[in-house]
C-alpha cells in the first residue's frame, strides 16, 4: 500500500465512521406507537448515585403510565419510552449528548439531567432547539432568571434547602435565651451551582435573623474529605453546621462526623436520604436535619401512583435497595414524568409548541405534590419540608403544619 | 512531498466543506473534531516542536471561555448581577450578541497571549518534568481560582447568552467559525515552521545549550511560540464555549484531565514533531472516542486508555511518524544510502 493510499484510506476510515453512523435511521420522536423521551444523566462519575434515583424514577413512571394504557392523543394510545445516555457528570458531555439526542435520536421531548450544573448546560441546547425539558433534578434559581421559555421545573429552587434549619435555630435560641448575635453557624458547601445557591439561601436567612456565620469553607472538589472544616467545628463549637455536597458530600460528613465525634447540636444536610446516611452510620446519623423535597408521609394524592406512601411502598417493591427511604430524587423524576402524560392528552397534539404550551398551563395534584409552574418555569405550588432522622426513621418536623413529631434538640446521637 | 501535501490539504477542505452537508446531523461533532485538530497543532507547536512538554496548555483554553463570555456580556450588563442565582432576567438583542461574539472572540486571542506572555517569563526557567507539572499547576490552580471568583459565578458557573437565529443555522455559524479557527492554526503553523522561526524553535528543541550558545534570544522565542499557541487556544475555549451554551470552571473552562490529556494523547498518536501528525492524531482521536462512546458505553474509557498505552508503549512515532520512517522519501526526507548505520556509529565514536 503506498503512503497516499494509506494516508486517504485513514480519511476515508474517518468519513465512512461518520456516514456510517448517520445511516443508521433517527428514531423519530413519535415511533409508531410510542412516543420517545430522552434524557442525558449521570450513571458514572460524583453524581451517579442521584443520576441512577432518577432514572430509576423515570423507569417506575413510564412503567406506570404504559401500564394504565399509555398516553392517549387523538383517540390512540402511545407507549412512552426514554433514550438514555450517561454524562459522566460533567456539563460539557450534557451539552454534546443533549445534541445527539436531538438531531441524531431525533427526540422532541427531553427529561432533565440530575444536578443543577448539568441542567443549566442542558437548558441552553434544548431552548436553541425550541424541544420542552421537563426537569426534576436541576434546583438553582440560576436556571430560572434566563428567560428561558421550553424548560419545566417540578421541584421547588434551591435557596429553600437549608434556610429553614437557620430560622429554626433561631427559634430555639429565643426559646433557650440565646440572643440572635451569640448563635453561631458553621457551613460547608461544594462549589457548584446547587450548593452555591443553597448557600444564599442561607446567608439570606442569617442576615434577615442577625446570626452569626463562624466557618463558611468550600468542600474540596471531589467531596471526599472534609477533616479541615470539622476540627475548625471542634475547636469553635458552633450551635449549627450546616453541609450541601450531593450525596457524595453527604456520605463524607456523614462518616467523617462519625469518626470525630462532632457533637454540635443541629446538623443539617442535604441528601441523606440519597446518600443512606442512615444505612451507612446507623446510630451515629440520628438528629441530622435533612431538607427534602417531598416526603411519603405526606396527604398528597394523584391518580397514577395514589398516596405518596403508596408511591413509597411501590417503589421500595420495583428497585432493591431502598428498604430505609425513598429519596425524592426518584419521587420527583417520577412527577415529571407525569406532567409530560398529562400534557400530551391535554394538547391533543404532538407538535413541540402546542405541548409546550400545555406544559406550561400544567395544574394537577400528584403523589409528590402540587405541580404548577410559575412564568420562569420552577414549580411554585408545592411546599418544601425538612425532615429529621430519629432513631433511624425521617420524620417531617417542619414546615409546622406538616409536622408529624417535634424536633429533637440538641441532637443525641448514640 | 508536494503532491501528497496539497491532496491531503484539499482532502480536509472538502470534509471541511461538504462534511456537514452530507451529515447535517453530525455538525456539532465534526465542528468538536475541527477544535480537537486546533489542540493537537497548538500543543504540538510547543511540545513535539520545541520540545517543551506543556500539560497546562488548557489554561488559556479556558481563560478564552471566560475572557469571551464576559465581554459577550459585559458590553451590554453587568456581569455580577447577570452571574448571581438571583440576578435580574436579561436578554440580548440580535446586534448585541454578534457584537458581542465578535468582540468577544478577538480578545479571547489576544488575552490568553497576553498571559502567556507574562507566564512566560516565570515558567520558561523550567525544564522537562519541571516544565510540564509547573504549566500543569497553573491549570489546575486556575480552574480552584475561577471556581471562588463569585463575579464570573464561581463554581456555578455561567450561561452564555442564546443564539437569536434559528437552530440549526447557529449549528452552522459555530460550525464555520470552528473549521475556520482549526484552518487558520494549521495555515498559520505551515507557514511559521517554513521561516527561520520554526527552524530556531528546532533548535531550542534540538539542543537549548547550544541554541542559546550561537546567540539565539531562546526566551524570546521560546515565548512568542507559547503566545502564538495560546492565541488560537484562546479562540477555540471562546467557541467551545459558545458551543457547549454554559461556562463552569472545573468540567467546561479547564478540564485538565479530558481536553489537556487529549491535547498530548493525540498528538503522540499521530506523530509528535512532524507536520501532519497532530492533524491526523486529531481526527483518528476524535473518531475512535466518539465511536466508543456510541457502541462500547460503560468501557469507553477503557477502551481510549488502551489505545493511549498500545501507542505510548510499541508505537512512541506515531502514525505519521511511523509512515515517516518507512517511505522517507514521500515526505522529501533524503536518506544518505552511502551512510550505514555501523558508518554512523564509527562515525559518533570519532
Amino acid at each position: 500500500m503506498s503512503l497516499r493510499t494509506t494516508l486517504l484510506s485513514t480519511l476515508a476510515i474517518g468519513v465512512a465512521a461518520f456516514g456510517l453512523s448517520a445511516a443508521t435511521p433517527a428514531s423519530a420522536m413519535v415511533d409508531g406507537d410510542t412516543i420517545v423521551l430522552g434524557s442525558a444523566i449521570s450513571f458514572t462519575g460524583k453524581y451517579s448515585t442521584n443520576g441512577i434515583h432518577a432514572k430509576n424514577g423515570y423507569n417506575i413512571a413510564v412503567k406506570r403510565v404504559n401500564e394504565m394504557g399509555g398516553v392517549k392523543v387523538g383517540g390512540k394510545s402511545y407507549k412512552l419510552k426514554i433514550i438514555y445516555y450517561d454524562d459522566e457528570s460533567t456539563p460539557a458531555r450534557t451539552a454534546q449528548l443533549l445534541e445527539r439526542l436531538i438531531k441524531q435520536d431525533g427526540v422532541k421531548y427531553m427529561l432533565g439531567p440530575y444536578s443543577s450544573a448539568t441542567t443549566l448546560a442542558a437548558a441552553p441546547i434544548t431552548e436553541k432547539y425550541k424541544i420542552p425539558m421537563i426537569e426534576a433534578e436541576g434546583a438553582s434559581r440560576a436556571l430560572f432568571t434566563k428567560g428561558y421559555r421550553y424548560l419545566f421545573a417540578v421541584l421547588s429552587t434551591a435557596e429553600q434547602y437549608l434556610s429553614a434549619t437557620v430560622s429554626l435555630a433561631a427559634d430555639i435560641g429565643a426559646k433557650t435565651g440565646k440572643k440572635p448575635g451569640d448563635i453561631t453557624i458553621a457551613m460547608a458547601f461544594e462549589n457548584d451551582a446547587f450548593s452555591l445557591d443553597v448557600r444564599e439561601g442561607v446567608l439570606d436567612e442569617v442576615k434577615k435573623l442577625g446570626l452569626k456565620v463562624v466557618i463558611d469553607d468550600k468542600l474540596p472538589r471531589d467531596l471526599s474529605d472534609m477533616s479541615a472544616t470539622l476540627t475548625k467545628v471542634r475547636a469553635l463549637k458552633p450551635d449549627v453546621l450546616l453541609i450541601s455536597g450531593h450525596s457524595k458530600g453527604a456520605v463524607t460528613a456523614g462518616r467523617q462526623i462519625q469518626e470525630m465525634k462532632i457533637d454540635t447540636p443541629i446538623i443539617a444536610m442535604t441528601h441523606c436520604e440519597a446518600a443512606k446516611v442512615v444505612d451507612k452510620y446507623g446510630p451515629s446519623a440520628d438528629g441530622f436535619l435533612c431538607p427534602t423535597q417531598w416526603s411519603e408521609t405526606l396527604s398528597s394524592t394523584g391518580k397514577y401512583f395514589g398516596s405518596a406512601g403508596d408511591f413509597d411502598r411501590d417503589f421500595k417493591a420495583a428497585y432493591e435497595g431502598y428498604d430505609k427511604s425513598v429519596p425524592y430524587q426518584s419521587a420527583q423524576a417520577a412527577a415529571a414524568v407525569l406532567v409530560w402524560k398529562e400534557a400530551f392528552e391535554r394538547a391533543q397534539d404532538f407538535d413541540t409548541e402546542k405541548v409546550r404550551d400545555a406544559i406550561a398551563a400544567t395544574d394537577m395534584q400528584t403523589f409528590y405534590g402540587a405541580i404548577r409552574f410559575s412564568e420562569a418555569g420552577n414549580n411554585i405550588a408545592k411546599p418544601f419540608f425538612l425532615r429529621q432522622i430519629q432513631k433511624g426513621e425521617y420524620h417531617v418536623v417542619a414546615p409546622l403544619s406538616y409536622a408529624v413529631k417535634p424536633i429533637d434538640y440538641p441532637r443525641k446521637p448514640n | 512531498m508536494k503532491s501528497l501535501d496539497n491532496k491531503l490539504m484539499l482532502g480536509l477542505l472538502a470534509f471541511g466543506i461538504f462534511g456537514p452537508v452530507l451529515f447535517p446531523d453530525y455538525t456539532f461533532q465534526i465542528a468538536l473534531m475541527w477544535i480537537m485538530v486546533l489542540f493537537a497543532q497548538t500543543w504540538d507547536s510547543m511540545g513535539g516542536q520545541m520540545g517543551y512538554n506543556s500539560l497546562g496548555n488548557i489554561f488559556f483554553f479556558g481563560c478564552g471561555m471566560y475572557i469571551c463570555t464576559v465581554t459577550q456580556v459585559g458590553l451590554f450588563y453587568d456581569v455580577g448581577d447577570y452571574t448571581s442565582a438571583t440576578g435580574s432576567n436579561v436578554t440580548f438583542s440580535d446586534s448585541q450578541y454578534f457584537i458581542g461574539l465578535g468582540v468577544g472572540i478577538l480578545a479571547a486571542g489576544v488575552g490568553a497571549s497576553v498571559l502567556a506572555a507574562c507566564l512566560g517569563w516565570t515558567v520558561f526557567g523550567l525544564r522537562g518534568p519541571y516544565f510540564a507539572i509547573g504549566t500543569l499547576g497553573i491549570a489546575l490552580s486556575a480552574g480552584e481560582l475561577f471556581g471562588t471568583w463569585d463575579w464570573v459565578g464561581g463554581g456555578s458557573g455561567v450561561a452564555i447568552p442564546v443564539y437569536p437565529g434559528e437552530a440549526d443555522h447557529k449549528s452552522m455559524f459555530f460550525y464555520t467559525l470552528c473549521f475556520l479557527a482549526a484552518a487558520s492554526t494549521f495555515l498559520f503553523y505551515r507557514w511559521l515552521f517554513s521561516t527561520r522561526f520554526g527552524l530556531a524553535v528546532n533548535a531550542i528543541r534540538d539542543d537549548e545549550g547550544k541554541a542559546d550558545a550561537m546567540g539565539l534570544h531562546t526566551l524570546r522565542h521560546k515565548t512568542v511560540a507559547w503566545c502564538f499557541s495560546a492565541f488560537f487556544l484562546g479562540i477555540s475555549g471562546a467557541l467551545f464555549g459558545n458551543l457547549t451554551g454554559f461556562v463552569e470552571p472545573l468540567e467546561v473552562a479547564f478540564p485538565t484531565a479530558t481536553f489537556g490529556i487529549f491535547m498530548v494523547a493525540m498528538s503522540l498518536l499521530g506523530g509528535s514533531g512532524t507536520f501532519w501528525g497532530p492533524v491526523v492524531g486529531a481526527i483518528m482521536f476524535h473518531v475512535i472516542k466518539e465511536a466508543t462512546w456510541t457502541y462500547f458505553l460503560g468501557w469507553q474509557w477503557v477502551a481510549l486508555g488502551v489505545i493511549i498505552i498500545i501507542n505510548v508503549v510499541y508505537f512512541q512515532q506515531g502514525v505519521v511518524g511511523w509512515m515517516q520512517e518507512k517511505w522517507p522519501e514521500k515526505f522529501g526526507i533524503e536518506v544518505d544510502s552511502s551512510m550505514s548505520m555501523e558508518d554512523e556509529a564509527k562515525e559518533a565514536a570519532q
